[in-house]
């Protein structure tokens, strides 16, 4: 008789011994990995396009800008806002019209473009402004005379007036970020999406389109580190699937959609903290002046008075945000009240005879995300109820992002859309799209209003509250009046991320991916 | 269909089938409620006697919003079914009674059309036509046309040499008369059982591109908008994504086993495969 050794190998636990050893190793990366907080996997609504901090077209992207090319501050997270320095050792104001700075010494580009310097601020800066160059970030530094190179690292930023939202929305946004002049001008001008010449707190490593961005803390930085050694970004543009991605474990924070906060509130999942934060953001309906069929404003007119604004919110966010009456947030100064139209059927019939308009169609483009759709279909019942009839088109996110652009073909077909901005803490920061600059770039109503125009450089240079709380009012009385917008709200922020992580956000709550830290 | 009626899958698959045409049909006398009617009020509400399948997000009856779906479903099926036998049928029997040379350079074309994704190529018509009925039913085609190409010209191949054929062509026939009267009646028969197979793909394709955003513009009721408007809810409203998901189901089943059952009735060799 014999007897199998112990340790013999039989065909079954061979293939048990294999497969357990298969799960091990594809679990093994992963769990070292998140017992040392090294990865944080975050959601962003929109996939980068342009990593170039004057071109840049979406909030994502200026995470990831700030964080990939040392801004001079950025914005401190927190319930309050202010803000902290990043590339720059010193930086003070020395009277209304100069700011002084000296940058850290030890910052440099990769891709051996060497030391970071004082020019390379100045060239930064001034691209933005330069009106050559078209930046629709020229505003940022609209009054901007020059920056002074006082040594390698030190300057002088000269403005040409007093100018009150640069500590608001010009510094801490990547308008200040510093980019490589040598690396730039090699480009021919412009970054895309192989950003070049990195110098900020990570760099980034990866990028898939439509899958993930890789960010990695950048070896040679000597300051302040992120939070954690890498950093995914995944681009995903519903909030729902979002949230189903949180659920299944795929997501450490992410944005809610703001008609599922009170669920997530009521029921947050296991192991995790829901937020919810105020926003400065702005949810409209623009009209575009120059298309054919919506020249006449009594059209337009018709229009604002045919939409039930209440009712529009309402359905989309299911109650969970207020009715807003502008682009200016509550809190800031040129906050409103009200409108100057009211929701009123008759009237908005009784105009679209008077215009020759009875049986006019329209198109109402909007962004495919679920709130929008819900959004979308009550206006457009609100339209038909007038006798109008509206086609919706849902567009992804890129489709989107250029429908008003005269770089595009479609901007004079544009008819009406559904919008969403966020903003910065300064009601500048919130005119500044509606100019006749920037008809064409973010201006997609063509809204050309030469008083509003004026109005806004008055904003920029008035220091006082009180008057710059009626000039932002009176901006947004043109804006009415030109019945190129209908306001919605200005939506709150709602996120949920997991109880292991310490997010880095803006009051607004807005994230600042470098602050992201265990908990 | 005696020899139908004795399956009781075939049974089951055509009383599905009815059931869903019946209720497309008769959408107006079935529901109380106008599909696209919007009451905010009535949002959200479970299925009951006033809504049999519940009410969606913005207060709209899902039990009319299935049934009207239904109709945009089953026009989808039925007319770019018919528009992609009509063409399938058409290139393949060029391609089968032509020339060598044309025969390759439309082999050629069916497997180029084949070899698209249909996702991608739902994306790229849509980038170019914009999103609409039209745009769904132009992808359905492209996608059935190279399948139904294929084998009426492998049944041609097979047919052009036949005596009745070369009868024919030493009468004098033409070709038109040749490929219309004597050998299109002979090959139809499998094309016709494999469309009524393919119904539910349609189907499904109409449903996934307005699950997109990319078929159906709202507020027209379709059964893979109301899928995607209970998505978002799901966890809360289960209803929603359930009216949506179950006609989709249904009509699956029902067309598949239907067309398995008249397969196996007309070829039974195939039949248990």
């Amino acid at each position: 008789m014999t007897t199998q050794p112990k340790f013999g190998l039989s065909r079954r636990s061979f293939l048990a011994s294999a497969g357990a050893f298969g799960a091990a190793t594809t679990m093994m990366p992963r769990m070292a990995l998140s017992q040392d907080g090294k990865v944080l996997t975050v959601r962003s609504y929109s996939d980068l396009q342009l990593l170039d901090p004057a071109f840049r077209l979406s909030l994502p992207e200026d995470d990831i800008i700030r964080s990939i090319f040392a801004p001079m501050i950025v914005p401190q997270s927190g319930d309050t806002w202010g803000w902290k320095p990043i590339a720059v050792e010193s930086i003070e104001q020395l009277d209304g019209l100069t700011v002084a700075f000296k940058l850290h010494p030890e910052i440099g580009f990769t891709d051996g473009y060497g030391q970071m310097t004082a020019e390379d601020v100045k060239f930064s800066i001034e691209r933005i402004a330069d009106p050559a160059n078209e930046s629709p970030y020229a505003g940022d530094w609209a009054a901007l005379k020059e920056v002074e190179v006082k040594d390698t690292l030190s300057g002088l930023i000269h403005l040409n007036n007093p100018f009150v939202p640069l500590w608001n929305t010009t510094l801490p946004t990547p308008a200040s970020c510093i980019v490589s002049k040598k690396a730039v001008e090699e480009l021919g001008g412009k970054i895309a999406t192989d950003p070049v010449a990195q110098s900020g707190q990570y760099l980034l490593t990866e990028w898939v389109p439509k899958q993930k961005t890789v960010l990695r803390r950048n070896p040679d930085w000597k300051y302040e580190q992120g939070g954690y050694e890498e950093i995914h970004i995944i681009p995903i543009e519903d909030p729902a699937t979002a949230e189903l991605g949180f659920e299944a474990g795929d997501l450490d924070y992410t944005w809610t959609a703001v008609s599922s906060l009170p669920r997530l509130k009521e029921n947050p999942p296991e192991g995790s903290v829901v937020l919810e934060k105020p926003s400065l953001a702005y949810v409209w309906l623009g009209i575009n002046q120059d298309n054919e069929a919506l020249q006449d404003v009594r059209i337009r007119r018709a229009i604002q008075h045919a939409i039930d604004r209440p009712t529009v919110v309402d359905a989309a966010y299911f109650g969970a945000a207020a009715v807003g009456n502008g682009i200016i947030a509550p809190g800031l100064p040129g906050s409103r009240d009200a409108v100057t139209y009211d929701y009123d059927p008759e009237k908005s019939r009784a105009l679209l005879e008077e215009a020759g308009a009875t049986g006019l169609s329209v198109t109402l483009d909007i962004l495919n995300q679920s709130e929008r759709l819900t959004a979308a279909q009550v206006i457009q019942a609100n339209l038909a109820d007038v006798g109008i009839t509206c086609e919706i088109k849902q567009n992804d996110s890129g489709t989107f992002w250029t429908l008003g652009s005269k770089e595009g073909d479609y901007f004079m077909n544009l008819q009406l859309v559904l919008s969403r901005f966020s903003m910065q803490p300064d009601p500048s920061w919130a005119t500044v799209w509606f100019t006749p600059e920037q008809v064409g770039v973010w201006n997609w109503e063509r809204f050309d209003n030469a008083e509003y125009k004026a109005l806004h450089d008055q904003g920029l240079q008035e220091s006082d509250p009180a008057k710059r709380d009626e000039i932002y009012k009176k901006m947004q009385g043109l804006m009415d009046e030109s019945g190129c917008y209908v306001f919605f709200t200005h939506e709150v922020v709602g996120a949920i991320h997991k109880d292991t992580v310490s997010p880095g956000l803006k009051p607004n709550g807005e994230s600042l991916l470098a602050d992201f830290k265990e908990a | 269909m005696r020899r139908l009626l004795r399956e009781p899958l075939g049974v089951f698959g055509l009383s599905l089938v009815v059931l869903v045409i019946f209720g497309a049909v008769f959408a107006d006398l079935l529901s109380a409620y106008d599909p696209t009617r919007i009451n905010p009020r009535v949002r959200f509400q479970g299925p009951s006697g006033d809504h049999l399948l519940g009410t969606d997000q913005l207060g709209r009856d899902l039990f009319s919003r299935v049934l009207y779906g239904g109709r945009i479903a089953l026009f989808v099926a039925l007319v770019s079914t018919a528009v992609s036998l009509v063409i399938g049928i058409v290139l393949g029997l060029i391609a089968g009674y032509g020339p060598r040379w044309l025969d390759n350079l439309m082999i050629l074309l069916f497997d180029s059309m084949k070899s698209f994704p249909t996702v991608m190529l739902a994306l790229a018509l849509v980038t170019i036509m914009g999103p609409s009925l039209t745009a769904v039913m132009v992808v359905v085609v492209l996608v059935t046309v190279p399948g139904y190409a294929r084998i009426i010209r492998t049944q041609t191949i097979a047919i052009k040499t036949s005596e009745f054929v070369t009868a024919a062509q030493s009468m004098g026939a033409s070709n038109g008369r040749i490929l219309f009267k004597h050998i299109l009646p002979n090959v139809i028969g499998p094309l016709v059982i494999l469309a009524s197979m393919d119904i539910p793909v349609v189907i499904a394709i109409e449903a996934g591109m307005s699950f997109l955003g990319l078929g159906v513009r709202p507020p027209t009721p379709s059964w893979g908008s109301i899928l995607n408007d209970g998505f978002s809810s799901i966890r809360d409203t289960a209803w929603i994504a359930i009216a949506g998901g179950l006609p989709i189901i249904i009509t699956t089943l029902g067309f598949t086993f239907l067309g398995e059952t008249l397969r196996d009735v007309f070829d039974p060799r195939l039949k248990g495969r």
